[in-house]
């Protein structure tokens, strides 16, 4: 199988593609192949012309840091549970890697994510004080928490941002793991609700088209449409 | 004292910039990533302790008596007292700041049993309770970022600590994004890098977890403790890119481990331990999988998919994902890999290592665990570890002033030159690693000798001959490239510990010696000086005070 790969030495210099022959078992990762491409005396392209290791970020490797985000056959995804198997037909055919768009280029596939914190830094995206309501009523609250859990596990890769036809550099419309934030912030302190129902309706309610690509992504499989209707619902 | 830098953004570093900002002490928080690529997200089982309302029976008294059991003598009373003393507060901490613990009926907190532990003690969330903790640390830290009290420093790596008569004053860090070292001077530094997972290649840790730190600062004159001891967890599967952590929390809900015997299944723990066996402590059951030789399976189908999507969804999903084995219908195949590191960076009571003003806390400091750590006690610990050093610098006075240090930068700056320009075919550091890797493995498994501990040392001084003539491909990433050799001398450090310790204790298993001998009862200190790697017993239990 070929494996292609928009590449950049540095954040000053021009990409380039470039063209990999690899044979690995179906069940390999796309975050272990390109392990395999990198692990070889003289790395060389497809040609057989010489060329430097493919550069991409890692940590946990099971899907749960988000270190791993690139976009692989034109979907967003983590490169650690993506597998070749669901890329390419028996072994065949061309697997085309490139790094998120929607950041700026450090390396290869190393993008630099650092505008989602300080986004999220910018609006205050903190609880202050812990004063979750108890009026609800047992059925309410059970429901509320099951949000809560799978909300608080998102991995702020940028998945959702790459996707989202409305997200551009992050100055205005923030994307769905900012959705996700506010809901977290505003039902754990409802006395910030209206503070955050500001920022959300100024930084995701005037720019979402609800196309909702975010959800099909996201690797913890948050419903934002929900989050989306508890803050619509609290403003 | 007025400023801090705190090196590494897990829960231990993050717990300790949330106290120092909360004492009014300025923080830069460095790390290469952020929080949410740290290896604390994949804590999956849960944290201990005995709260106000708690299991019929236990008692702090108890949750200390477990820790120090399970450290098999070499944990100190007091610092574990101290722990588990603080759990109630922590866990308390962690629920004000949001953490999505897992609750019953009424709302209140479950608890789930774990290893090595008389009581149900384990708090959690799901099966993913270090993440939903780091998700809720971020947001509290975030607050006093907004406030301008933390400042976070990301694409940055430890590279050495500024020392000058015995008291550190700050650190030079690589900048990835200017490619180069840069100082950085404070009253305190702390660190906070986590385990050694990398050094053994594919472990159920992070790649981030590479050990450089704690094996820098030691050929800069910081003792380290324990080393030899190593928890193999035994229960993780094998997959194409590293081994997976098939939680703990699997035998705590009642998983049951067998290996087959004639086509009829042989519950080889409960047969030898009782009803019980299969939450005896990691060492043993590693020890027994180790000494079974066949495959062993773990088995939970028996609690019913919907009982398992309640309690542990995130393990079911790990399998079907990368091995594509249900665990709501079929038994896993699972073997010991290493897992967690009770030794580390030698520090007093208060978290000081040797040299002054130089804090260690969470996972790359030892202190709690002993031979052994229970499950469920390095959460506690890594938080309490670092509230315990925060309010310590909090208290002090701000230290001196700042000795020059310009020639040390030179150096540092001249050595990376080097590293750069290395010429010639270009052979990757990742070859040394993985070889290192395949000797950590096989000299220091779970059962060692002798042989295979002199085997191990020779190993690494060749790699550290290796280490100073090779072409370095400078294609790769500037922390790969200068982080080989200290790795290398802490890999060195280790295998010398474990060689020194004629005994088997805890997590460290002498086939040679496979008795337990009093003489050894004191933690084992390792020091550096000019390629001489000396060991000693702490019989005055020098850093238990
Ligand atoms: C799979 C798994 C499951 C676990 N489950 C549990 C459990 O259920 N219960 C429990 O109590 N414990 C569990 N543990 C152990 C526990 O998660 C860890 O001990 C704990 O999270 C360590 O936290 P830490 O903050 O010390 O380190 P880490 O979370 O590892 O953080 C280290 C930080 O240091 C940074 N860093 C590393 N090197 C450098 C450098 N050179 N310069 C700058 N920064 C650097 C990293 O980027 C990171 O930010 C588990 C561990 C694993 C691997
Ligand atoms: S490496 Fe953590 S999500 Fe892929």
């Amino acid at each position: 199988m070929k494996v292609k790969i928009l590449r950049q030495v540095s954040p000053f210099s021009e990409s380039y593609w470039e063209t990999f022959d690899a044979d690995v078992p179906g069940e390999t990762s796309v975050a272990a192949l390109i392990d395999h491409i990198n692990y070889n005396d003289d790395i060389t392209d497809e040609t057989g012309r010489p060329t430097t290791r493919i550069g991409w970020e890692c940590s946990c490797l099971q899907g749960v840091c988000g270190s791993c985000a690139m976009v692989i056959n034109e979907v967003p995804s983590l490169a650690c549970e993506t597998f070749v198997r669901d890329l390419v037909k028996d072994g065949n055919g061309t697997i085309t890697i490139r790094p998120l768009r929607k950041f700026p280029i450090v390396h290869d596939l190393v993008v630099d994510r650092s505008s989602i914190f300080e986004n999220l830094k910018k609006t205050s995206m903190y609880v202050e004080e812990y004063r979750p309501s108890s009026k609800a009523k047992k059925a309410k609250q059970k429901e509320e928490l099951a949000h809560r859990y799978q909300t608080a596990k998102c991995l702020k890769c940028g998945l959702c941002l790459e996707v989202c036809p409305n997200y551009v550099n992050g100055e205005r419309f923030l994307g769905a793991l900012f959705a996700n934030d506010c809901y977290l912030v505003s039902s754990r302190n409802p006395e910030r609700s209206a503070e955050v129902g500001k920022q959300y309706a100024e930084h995701f309610a005037a720019g979402c088209s609800k196309s909702l690509s975010c959800m099909d992504v996201c690797p913890m499989k948050i419903p934002t449409i929900a989050s989306m209707a508890k803050m619509n619902r609290k403003a | 004292m007025r400023d801090a830098i705190v090196i590494g953004s897990g829960i231990a570093g993050m717990t300790c910039a949330i106290r120092l900002a909360e004492r009014g002490v300025h923080v830069c928080l460095v790390s290469p990533f952020p929080s949410e690529r740290s290896q604390s997200v994949l804590a999956a089982g849960g944290i201990n302790g005995v709260l106000s309302e708690h299991e019929e029976g236990d008692s702090v008294a108890c949750h200390i008596e477990d820790t120090l059991r399970g450290g098999c003598g070499l944990a100190g009373r007091k610092a574990v007292t101290g722990l588990c003393e603080s759990a109630e507060d922590i866990i308390r901490r962690l629920e004000k700041a949001g953490t999505v613990f897992s609750v019953d009926e009424n709302g209140r907190p479950l608890r789930r049993a774990f290893g090595g532990q008389s009581f149900r003690r384990t708090y959690y969330c799901g099966s993913a309770t270090g993440k939903h903790i780091v998700s809720a640390l971020v947001m509290e830290l975030r607050r006093y970022e907004a406030r301008g009290l933390v400042e976070r420093k990301l694409w940055s790596c430890f590279y050495s600590a500024l020392i000058s008569d015995g008291r550190c004053c700050g650190v030079i860090l690589y900048d990835e994004t200017k490619l180069d070292l840069i100082p950085l001077t404070a009253d305190a530094v702390v660190i906070a890098t986590g385990g050694q997972n990398a050094m053994f290649g594919k472990t159920t840790g992070s790649t981030q977890c590479d050990g450089y730190t704690a094996g820098k600062l030691f050929t800069q004159g910081v003792e380290l403790k324990n080393l030899e001891f190593i928890q193999y967890h035994p229960t993780t599967i094998e997959t194409k890119q590293k081994r997976m952590l098939i939680s703990e929390a699997v035998r705590g809900e009642g998983g049951r481990l067998f290996y087959l015997e004639d086509g009829r299944r042989v519950y080889f723990l409960e047969d030898k331990y009782g009803p019980n066996g299969n939450l005896m402590t990691r060492d043993i059951i590693s020890r027994e999988i180790d000494a079974a030789g066949k495959t062993v399976w773990l088995d939970i189908s028996f609690l019913g998919e919907e009982e398992i999507m309640r309690r542990l969804p995130e393990v079911r999903d790990l399998c079907l994902k990368y091995i594509g084995l249900d665990i709501a219908k079929e038994p896993v195949p699972v073997a010991p890999s290493v897992h967690f590191f009770m030794g580390g960076i030698a520090v007093h009571l208060n978290h000081e290592t040797n040299i002054k003003n130089l804090f260690a806390i969470g996972e790359c400091a030892s202190m709690y665990h002993g031979a052994n750590r229970l499950g469920g006690n390095s959460l506690l610990s890594a938080q309490y570890s670092a509230i315990v050093a925060a309010e310590e610098i909090a208290s002090r006075a701000p230290a001196g002033g700042v000795p020059d240090f310009a020639a040390e930068l030179g150096e540092g700056r001249a050595h990376l030159r080097k590293l750069k320009e290395s010429s010639g075919s270009r052979f990757p550091v990742t070859y040394i690693r993985e070889m290192l890797a395949d000797t950590m493995r096989e000299d220091l498994g779970i059962t060692r000798d002798e042989a295979s501990l002199r085997s191990g040392i020779k190993s690494i001084d060749y790699y550290l001959s290796l280490a100073d003539g090779i072409n370095y491909d400078s294609s790769v990433a500037m922390h790969e490239l200068y982080s080989l050799k200290a790795i290398l001398q802490l890999a060195r450090a280790t295998l010398t510990s474990a060689e020194s310790r004629r005994e088997s204790r805890g997590a460290h298993f002498r086939a040679d010696y496979p008795c337990e001998d009093d003489s050894y009862a004191a933690a084992t200190i390792i020091s550096y000086d000019e390629g001489r790697y000396s060991t000693r017993l702490d019989e005055e239990r020098k850093y238990e005070s």
